[in-house]
């Protein structure tokens, strides 16, 4: 339940702190000025200084008002600076509404921004040079994408061929394997951390089971237990949290439970994985 | 307005992604409208990318409900880890077939090869959360793109690591991407009354002014998730009012200063 009062305090604060910011800023811009005004009097040679000072100072205000008010005026202002920033953008198609109750809406535009800028940006080793083909894959008639990719296909059908070798190598050397399991470990437990953060924000089920399968895989059942069940709260029709959960269970000596769990969840699902599963561990082939 | 009002428009904003409380915004139609396209062009794979939070997994689960009635379409919303598991997935949906052993990659893609496409339309394969793919799986998947027998849409939200697959694996391809962004002011807007209107929360939507949508538009960067949240928040906070001290609730506009709170209890404020 949400503490409302305890909120109404931090709310009472934050906007006297607020309020002190706007006069610090205030004060410090009037302190600043007298002395440029009286320069500015009494001093003819100081000028082009204190236009520049003029210049670090306004900027400054302009920006807290704009981040604090919330008056007409400036809300105004704000939304300009939507639609100008909007219209930088290289505009690609235009659209007009067509869905019905909708309220006011101003013209907008889309942003496609074909990826081939990469492209040319790459200088890699096995791919050597790939043709410069840098075009507006919107504005691209379909009889036009034909020949080029034609022209690259050559190309790529050697950087296949190449790839599915060194994929084909790497596997069956198991002294490889090792060392490289190793490396990747380390990254896998920081991207656990990252994904856990993410997780923790936007309570997203493939996340946790992304997590749990993770822990899964790391020999961490407990914790890919507690995630698969996470999972299971937040929709309970992923075949893939079951099947972790009941396996984090059986590695869990808890073959009992995960044997009773697979058999109600398949009771309403059908599901063939999971009858499989059910084979394999009570045929003692899963433990 | 009664408690139980607050209680169903707070329920709106629950972040969960479902196709049917799709909204339709004319600036996401058009994507979807050339993602459509661009599905049907002999481009190979689709990257849609963008901050979390603006909508890819929507957007996913839409075209998905979309195309189901037209082609073969599969939805990956978890990313499949187990590349054997990966592999088997697929040819379960694109070819009925099961195995039971494991499946790795060289075998999987000679079956695609041997395979004759009995549609005239590539088969489409929508993976989301897929930097979450590891750098390996991704080459491999580019890979199965290059036998033209399947297509890749590919969902993931864009940091630095993900400028590097981008680069590494997916340099040699004639391929689209395509960036989902924050919402505007006016989407935001018809964002929030939409999604209350659907739950026939009328009142509730026509609290929202222009004001109080400045307002939460400056607060969440029009983020959905972000904007979900706070409006979440805020309408658990009417509901409060409404169950312990209703004279505290003014008619009308949404009160900024309870906007406020929600932004601070959702730390989009720090205070
Ligand atoms: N077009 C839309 N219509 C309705 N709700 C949306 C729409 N786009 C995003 N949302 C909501 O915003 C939230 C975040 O969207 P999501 O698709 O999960 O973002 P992402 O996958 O990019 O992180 C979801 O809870 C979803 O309900
Ligand atoms: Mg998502």
């Amino acid at each position: 339940m949400l503490n409302v009062s305890e909120l109404e305090f931090k709310h009472k604060k934050y906007k006297r702190s607020f309020y002190y910011r706007y006069l610090i800023i205030f004060s410090v811009v009037i302190i600043g000025l007298i002395p440029i005004l009286l320069f500015t009097l009494f001093d003819e040679k100081v000028e082009i200084q204190t236009t520049k000072q003029q210049a670090i100072i306004t900027p400054i205000i302009e920006e807290k008002n704009d981040s604090i008010t919330q008056d007409s005026n400036s809300t105004l202002i704000i939304v300009e600076e939507n639609i100008s920033k909007k219209e930088k953008i290289i505009p690609i198609i235009e659209t007009k509404e067509i869905e019905d109750n909708s309220s006011i809406l101003e013209e907008k535009r889309v942003l496609l921004t074909p990826s081939l800028s990469f492209i040319d940006r790459i200088e890699s080793s096995n791919t050597q040079h790939i043709t410069n083909v840098i075009s507006d894959i919107k504005e691209v008639e379909v009889e036009n994408i034909e020949p080029i990719i034609e022209e690259v296909k050559p190309k790529e059908q050697i950087i296949v061929n190449n790839k599915i070798e060194s994929i084909e190598k790497t596997l069956p050397r198991i002294e490889d394997k090792k060392t490289s399991i190793n490396i990747e470990r380390k990254d896998e437990e920081s991207d656990i951390a990252d994904v856990i953060k993410r997780f923790n924000i936007n309570h997203n089920p493939a996340l946790s089971l992304f997590i749990a399968k993770k822990y899964y895989q790391l020999g961490n059942y407990e914790q890919a237990y507690n995630y698969a069940l996470m999972t299971n709260d937040l929709n309970n029709n992923i075949e893939g949290s079951w099947i972790i959960f009941s396996k984090s269970l059986v590695k869990m000596n808890k073959k009992e439970l995960a044997i009773e769990t697979l058999k109600k969840y398949i009771s309403y699902s059908n599901s063939s994985q999971a009858k499989q599963l059910l084979d394999e561990i009570t045929s003692g082939k899963f433990k | 307005m009664k408690p139980s009002i607050y209680e169903n428009s707070r329920d709106v904003f629950l972040d969960t992604v479902n196709a049917k409380d799709y909204i339709q915004l004319e600036r996401i139609s058009a994507i979807y409208d050339s993602l459509k396209d661009s599905i049907e062009k002999p481009l190979k794979m689709v990257l849609l990318y963008g901050k979390p939070g603006t909508g890819k997994s929507m957007f996913l689960s839409r075209l998905y409900q979309n195309l189901l009635p037209l082609q073969k379409v599969y939805l990956y919303s978890t990313p499949i880890l187990d590349e054997s598991e990966f592999f088997k997935t697929l040819a379960q949906d694109l070819y009925g077939i099961a195995y039971d052993g494991e499946l790795n990659f060289t075998q999987f893609i000679k079956i695609l090869e041997n395979r004759e496409l009995q549609d005239t339309a590539i088969p489409l394969i929508l993976l989301d959360e897929a930097q979450l793919y590891s750098t390996a799986m991704m080459e491999k998947i580019r890979l199965l793109s290059d036998t033209r027998k399947v297509k890749f849409l590919i969902a993931l939200h864009k940091t630095d690591k993900e400028d590097i697959i981008a680069k590494e694996h997916f340099q040699t391809r004639i391929w689209e991407s395509i960036k989902l962004e924050n919402s505007s002011n006016s989407e935001l807007k018809i964002y929030i009354q939409k999604k209350l209107m659907k739950a026939n929360c009328i009142d509730t939507a026509s609290m929202f002014t222009q004001k109080s949508i400045n307002l939460i538009h400056k607060l969440t960067d029009g983020n959905f998730r972000n904007a979900n949240k706070l409006v979440y928040t805020l309408f658990d906070i009417y509901l409060y009012y409404a169950n312990t001290n209703p004279s505290k609730i003014t008619k009308g506009e949404v009160s900024t200063k309870y906007i406020e709170m929600a932004a601070i209890h959702t730390g989009l404020i720090n205070a």
